[in-house]
């Protein structure tokens, strides 16, 4: 963060220097905008299966909401950047797959496993928490190649080998579809409590000045490990259920390093460290996207690198960051 | 058994030099700029393919074509970096940004290079007689010997430009401090141009002898290559560009012995629980003496 922005959201939240305002207004107001947010989302993907059965570009759109959302509480409010995301991902739909498939349990229980799983790697890999800057990004880059070589080395009887699994005995796009509403949901009320409470505060304050934050007696590895678990929860969720809707799991597709990309740069391109900024990101990019992923499908790969590049020479801060900069005076109502 | 263990212990040595300059550019170039190039693979993919069409459309050589490709790449690099790299010395986070940038530009040239050569593999038609020589019970191919020396051979000069001549001793300077450096009179813009330049030069020659010892390449790979070079400059320590040498003969070395016991897959597994622990362990690198933040 530069320095204008963090006098202004020190000015945010210090009661002197907001005369005029007085900071529970502000957060009032604050948490008005955010729940209206979150009430058009709801209204816009709720009644979706009761008009059509073309489900597929509202489950992925969905999907990356929910992805972008949970890559922020990592990249945005905690500051580090997972380049291997998508191993939490990929865990998600293979615990699903495993679970469900090898050993016989139904689909919620196994979802509830895919979770547990995610939640669990991401603890034994909290060591890497330490590490600063570019050691962080390349080990867990580095952490999801080992990811995809370990499953791929597992037993082809428990993992289904190169073939992947074949979940269609589980098909039903409609559950699959309110499945990843509500894990849709549980991301943003995460994200409520996370940037909304008091946890939230120290991990801002962590993330812009880690010492200082330390001194003044905020506990540095138990609040950046609540955001960490919930980062990896929301990711092997959305894989569990995404394996669940397309009833098909294979090494390649559920450990491919575009997961990363998109949720980079959807939750980059509407500004991280915001609640908004992946949802503005993601709505803004997903259609075009989309658009171009059916037209030219080899065209996507070259023009989300090029939009990754502009974006950070041109807009490093996103559209919400951008406007939050632009216009000063708002940027204590953007939740 | 111990027959295939030395054979493995052999190879390990000749791909570890190989894996040595991937992670010597690699370093130079995160040394000096900061930049964390992801796009390292894709470079040394397309220099490969730089080798492939002087050869089927010039006629030249891959050892003629050497010279070439670096002189390309380097004007390429060099005009790179006032395009991209410049841009993020200003931004708040520059590792981060460069990790982003990098990341993105992986993707627009692997994109490229699949739009441009399409996905079939491609091999350079090289060979040396005789195909290889035996020392006792170990088979080398020649061409590996050739790659080998053609890999000693680059990285002596870059040593020697390194510590014995005044750009490459300012180049160091920038490595050990950037501010200090612009006080005593050094165009850092300049300077810094050129070391992406000789990154990326760097890196079109080692795709070239990559393609000579590796049977084939094709847009996919070069993902591969820049995981390679991160594990070795992390082994050999960030930033270091000598110690990635002994980075990447203790990995080549680490993979081929896996390989001779166990399986490919094991082997690259190894590879990235090497750098996993190192981090974790060491953060400085094997090597590394000084911690060069």
């Amino acid at each position: 963060m530069s320095d204008e922005t963090r006098e202004t959201r020190i000015e945010a939240q210090n009661p002197l220097s907001a005369s005029q305002n007085n900071p529970e207004k502000t957060s009032h107001i604050k948490s008005l905008i955010w729940g209206g947010v979150v009430t058009l989302i709801i209204l816009a993907f709720l009644p979706v299966p009761l008009f059509t059965t073309n489900l597929s570009f509202m489950f992925y759109m969905m999907l990356w909401l929910t992805m972008a959302t949970s890559f922020n509480f990592v990249a945005g409010m905690a500051g580090y950047m997972p380049f291997g995301y998508v191993a939490f991902y990929g865990i998600g739909a293979y615990a699903t797959g495993v679970l469900y498939k090898t050993f016989g349990l139904p689909i919620p229980i196994a979802l509830a496993g895919a979770a547990a799983a995610g939640v669990a790697i991401g603890l034994l890999l909290a060591p890497t928490l330490r590490l600063k800057g570019v050691y962080f990004g390349i080990v867990s880059l580095a952490l999801a190649m080992a990811m995809k070589l370990i499953i791929s080395l597992m037993p082809a009887k428990i993992t289904g080998g190169s073939l992947g699994l074949i979940l269609s005995s589980a098909n039903d796009p409609t559950m699959a579809y309110y499945a990843m509403f509500a894990v849709l949901l549980g991301a943003l009320a995460a994200g409520t409590w996370l940037s909304m409470s008091r946890l939230g505060i120290a991990l801002r304050a962590i993330r812009d000045d880690r010492e200082a934050a330390e001194v003044v007696g905020v506990n540095v590895v138990r609040t950046r490990l609540k955001a960490w678990v919930m980062a990896t929860m929301f990711p092997s969720l959305v894989g569990g259920v995404e394996a669940w809707y397309t009833n098909a799991i294979d090494l390649e597709s559920s450990f491919n390093l575009l997961v990363t990309a998109k949720s980079i740069v959807y939750a980059m391109a509407g500004g991280l460290g915001f609640l908004v900024g992946p949802i503005v990101g993601a709505s803004a990019l997903y259609g075009i996207d989309q658009l171009i992923w059916r037209h030219f499908p080899t065209l996507n790969l070259l023009i989300l690198g090029v939009v990754i590049i502009a974006l950070m020479l041109l807009l490093p801060r996103g559209i919400v960051g951008a406007f939050a900069q632009r216009f000063s005076r708002f940027r204590r109502f953007i939740p | 058994m111990n027959e295939l263990l030395l054979q493995g212990l052999v190879n390990g040595i000749v791909v570890g030099l190989i894996y040595a300059l991937i992670g010597v550019s690699l370093n130079v170039i995160f040394g000096v700029l900061r930049v964390v190039n992801f796009a390292h693979g894709e470079f040394i993919v397309l220099g490969a393919y730089g080798a492939y069409f002087a050869q089927q459309l010039l006629g030249l050589s891959p050892l003629l074509a050497m010279p070439l490709v670096f002189l390309v790449f380097g004007l390429l690099g060099y005009g790179l970096y006032f395009l991209l790299v410049q841009r993020l010395s200003r931004s708040n986070d520059p590792e981060h940004a460069s990790l982003l940038v990098m990341f993105g530009l992986s993707l627009v040239l692997g994109a490229l290079m699949l739009l441009a050569f399409e996905a079939d593999s491609r091999s350079l038609n090289f060979s040396l007689e005789p195909p290889f020589l035996m020392f006792g019970n170990v088979i080398l191919p020649t061409t590996k010997l050739l790659g080998l020396a053609v890999s000693v051979v680059i990285t002596g000069c870059l040593a020697y430009f390194l510590y014995r001549t005044m750009p490459g001793k300012a180049l160091r300077a920038i490595i050990m401090n950037r501010d200090a450096i612009q006080i005593v009179g050094v165009d850092l813009n300049h300077l810094s141009a050129l070391t992406f330049g000789l990154g990326l030069g760097l890196a079109g020659i080692t795709g070239i002898i990559v393609s000579m010892i590796f049977p084939s390449f094709s847009p996919f790979i070069g993902q591969d290559y820049t995981l390679i070079g991160f594990i070795v400059i992390v082994l050999g320590g960030l930033g270091h560009p000598i110690g990635a040498v002994a980075g990447g003969i203790l990995f080549g070395l680490a993979e081929q012995t896996a390989m001779v016991f166990f399986s490919g897959t094991v082997a690259m597994l190894l590879g990235f629980v090497l750098l996993i622990a190192v981090i974790l362990i060491r953060p400085a690198g094997l090597f590394g003496v000084q911690n060069l933040r």
